[in-house]
């Protein structure tokens, strides 16, 4: 007679034991954590939930950052931009904080808003590309590290992320390429020119900080950081901020988007809440690029300790960081306009690539002085 | 590369012939031939306005462009053959109602033309003052539509806050924000008091500073200049054959303005200079009226400042107020009927030159025959030629950098 409860209890119990080795501790949380760890199978899910990998994920700064800087930075963004026009701003909706939750009543709308999925679309790519985007924005956080709350160390963690964002545009080709528009065409067509213009400056920025910390390993990185990386390597920062700026498609180099002239480029057949995903792409982007601008150059989630938060503090401090220079990033609207395309790869292949040289050869410079 | 063309026999849609659509079947054979693109820019495109662009695209130039307009035709001319003379003054100010002033006083001065009313003085200085104001708003309006052309939503959020001011100064004159109708047959409907005049001219103070702002974030901003610099050249020459008129026209280096070749009401009574570009260029264009504008500012100080005192209202027409024609329009305008012929004028509106020519049969209260020739619609051509041999990306550039507006072309 085989026990069959007790050996599914095993495993269960083996399972448990193996995500609380490995757990999240957050010493304000820690009275309900234990209760909730007492009540049989819901301590499963808690367990899972503050398992580190996991954690990592759904967390921070993983999905539910990715909502905040959605809700929040666009709300910010438009706020920082009106100031700057002589405006309010959003302040209808919940008027004592500023109309803070405006994003999130214009996606509500979305939400009720019909999908219009025209006649000439390829329908399966069409409604699925935009979804799937979500792989090349979650993937890199496996990767990117808070403090001890991570879920792959990796010598090799920065080089493997940024490759992995780099993966965006080619979703965002793929969505152009179904919408089947002639608008959407020309979008497209100019998000694949782009593409290797900034993608090449900002690679070459990253590794030169890769080569002057001699590993790409986040933790070795931030403990390498006796002062910021920015001081260290100006050059090969302003070289990653403009190619962030271009990667994020933000404005002056918003071509592929461009709505007065090709009308949101490949975005232009979508409706209802798809469109509001693939409006999320360029902010999803950013943030990944502010976490990982967080971590080559302002020291990563170094940061007084907050007590109480225990390891959650290390999170908050990249967090807050990357969202600081994200809401810098957003400023930038309001001050250029849009360039054409062909000078914006003539500044991408000149200009930004002699930049991001530079800060290479820095880079070298400091190796080769530092021994 | 070696060009390959491909006979083959070619259909153009049947839509085009069922939309009525002005491509003639060579444009398409060409297009296939070459290995070109048929591309219809408009009507409902952002960037577009309320008018069709059919381009002919080779890779990223445009080599061949039509225009389709007569989106927003509203048939001011038939309309204005079954109103009154007076009736006429709010349907012509109608094709672009920013620039009301200019609009009214070109068709007020025709009739005043053919009864030979002479205008008291003072009345010359409000119509002037009003014309100046609604060049400045006309100018703060076109720039905010080419920033936005250009993605620079700073650039249109200024100058719409600044364009404020001119309106509550027209409000102040007229009553109306925009579409004052406040120049009638013989001169003004009323006086401006002295308080108003004198807020006129600090508003240019303030109007000035926020100026100042707007030229820092918008006009030598480096993506303006990278985008409006050496695009959509016209030369000289093209433009006087083209017929382009009005601010674009000096902008190409041509020194013609009926504010100063033909002066009307106060012009020739104060100091101001034309303001005449060089190269012909959409960032020319746009420079051209930048200045305009700071010489408008001018303009209107000095107007304020040597205004005479008077009646507003000519001797020739009846009214029982000679500050204030209201209370008078029927005894005044009610039978107004001009002698048997053809009168026209020209007036520099903000686009450029303005003509009205009303035909009179000599015996009914309504004309013959108005005829309004706009400047955008004389425009329009130098326009499309501008646009060839440029990028499909400067479309909307070039386009601002005119400051085309399609319900003045199409009237």
């Amino acid at each position: 007679m085989v026990d069959v409860s007790g050996i599914v209890s095993g495993i269960v119990e083996k399972i448990f034991a193996a995500l609380t080795a490995n757990m999240v501790n957050i010493p304000i949380l820690e009275p309900l954590i234990n209760k909730l760890l007492q009540i049989p199978l819901v301590n499963l899910v808690v367990a899972f939930i503050l398992w580190k990998p996991a954690f990592v994920i759904l967390f921070v700064p993983g999905l539910l950052a990715v909502t905040v800087v959605l809700l929040i930075m666009i709300w910010w963004e438009r706020k920082l931009t009106a100031r700057i026009q002589w405006r309010v701003g959003p302040k209808e909706v919940s008027r004592r904080t500023g109309g803070i939750i405006q994003t999130l009543a214009d996606g509500m709308r979305y939400m009720f808003q019909e999908v219009i999925i025209h006649r000439d679309a390829h329908k399966l790519y069409f409604l699925q590309l935009p979804i799937l985007s979500f792989i090349p924005v979650l993937l890199p956080i496996l990767l990117i590290p808070a403090g001890t709350i991570y879920a792959i160390r990796s010598p090799y963690a920065i080089q493997i992320a940024v490759a992995l964002t780099a993966l965006l545009p080619i979703f965002i080709l793929g969505i152009g390429w179904s919408a089947n528009n002639r608008f959407a065409f020309i979008g497209t067509v100019r998000e694949a020119f782009l593409y290797v213009a900034y993608e090449i400056p900002l690679m070459i920025a990253v590794l030169s900080m890769v080569l002057l910390y001699k590993s790409g390993d986040p933790f070795v990185i931030v403990e390498k950081q006796w002062i910021p990386g920015i001081f260290m390597n100006p050059i090969a920062f302003i070289a990653f901020l403009i190619g962030m700026v271009m990667a994020a498609g933000r404005l002056p180099f918003d071509i592929s988007e461009a709505d007065q002239e090709i009308a949101f480029g490949p975005f232009v057949e979508y409706s209802g809440i798809i469109f509001g995903l693939v409006m999320g792409i360029a902010y999803e982007k950013l943030y990944l690029l502010s976490l990982i601008a967080a971590i080559l150059f302002f020291g990563g989630w170094s940061g007084p300790e907050i007590a109480f938060l225990g390891e959650l503090s290390y999170a908050i401090w990249l967090f807050l960081k990357a969202f600081v220079l994200m809401g810098f990033i957003v400023m930038v609207r309001a001050i250029y306009g849009r360039y054409r395309l062909d000078q914006a790869l003539k500044f991408g292949w000149s200009s930004l690539l002699t930049f991001s040289l530079i800060g290479f050869f820095i880079s070298a410079g400091w190796v080769i002085w530092l021994g | 590369m070696e060009e390959i063309s491909i006979e083959v026999p070619v259909e153009p849609p049947k839509e085009y012939e069922w939309y009525f659509i002005p491509v003639p079947k060579k444009f398409v054979e060409e297009a296939y031939r070459k290995d070109e693109f048929v591309v219809f820019v408009g009507p409902q495109h952002p960037g577009s306005g309320h008018m069709r662009i059919i381009l002919r695209l080779k890779g990223d130039f445009i080599t061949d462009v039509i225009p389709d307009p007569g989106y927003v035709h509203r048939s001011m001319e038939k309309l204005a053959e079954y109103k009154t003379y007076i009736q006429n003054i709010p349907l012509v100010e109608r094709p672009s109602i920013m620039d009301f002033g200019n609009y009214n006083l070109g068709y007020v001065r025709a009739i005043e033309e053919a009864l030979e009313i002479e205008v008291p003085e003072r009345a010359k200085y409000i119509r002037t003052i009003l014309a100046e104001l609604s060049r400045i708003g006309t100018h703060l309006y076109d720039a905010g539509i080419l920033a936005v052309f250009l993605g620079h939503t700073t650039g249109f959020m200024y100058p719409f806050a600044v364009r404020e001011f001119i309106v509550e100064m027209i409000t102040r004159i007229t009553g109306t924000r925009i579409t004052g109708s406040f120049i009638v047959p013989g001169g003004v409907r009323r006086d401006v008091d002295n308080d108003t005049l004198q807020k006129i001219k600090r508003m240019t103070y303030a109007l000035e500073n926020r100026l100042k702002k707007f030229e820092k974030i918008f006009i030598t901003n480096p993506t303006t200049i990278a985008r409006l610099k050496d695009v959509g050249v016209l030369s000289k020459e093209e433009a006087i054959k083209l017929g382009v008129v009005g601010p674009f026209l000096r902008a190409c280096g041509v020194e013609y303005d009926v504010r100063k070749v033909e002066p009307y009401e106060a012009y020739d009574e104060i100091d101001w200079e034309m303001v005449v570009g060089e190269d012909g260029d959409g960032y020319t264009r746009f420079l051209v009226r930048v200045n305009e504008v700071s010489q408008s500012i001018n303009m209107l100080r000095q107007l304020v400042d040597n205004i005479p005192e008077g009646d507003v209202i000519s001797e020739d027409i009846v009214a029982f107020d000679r500050k204030d024609i209201r209370g008078s329009f029927f005894e005044a305008y009610g039978d107004l009927v001009l002698p048997k012929g053809e009168y026209t004028s020209i007036t520099e509106a903000s686009r450029g030159s303005l003509l009205f020519t009303i035909v009179s049969d000599g015996e009914s209260t309504t004309p013959y025959r108005l005829r309004i020739v706009t400047p955008s619609w004389l425009y329009l051509k130098g326009f499309m030629e501008s646009l060839k041999g440029e990028r499909l990306a400067d479309l909307q550039a070039i386009y601002g950098s005119w400051g085309y507006f399609p319900p003045e072309a199409d009237r």
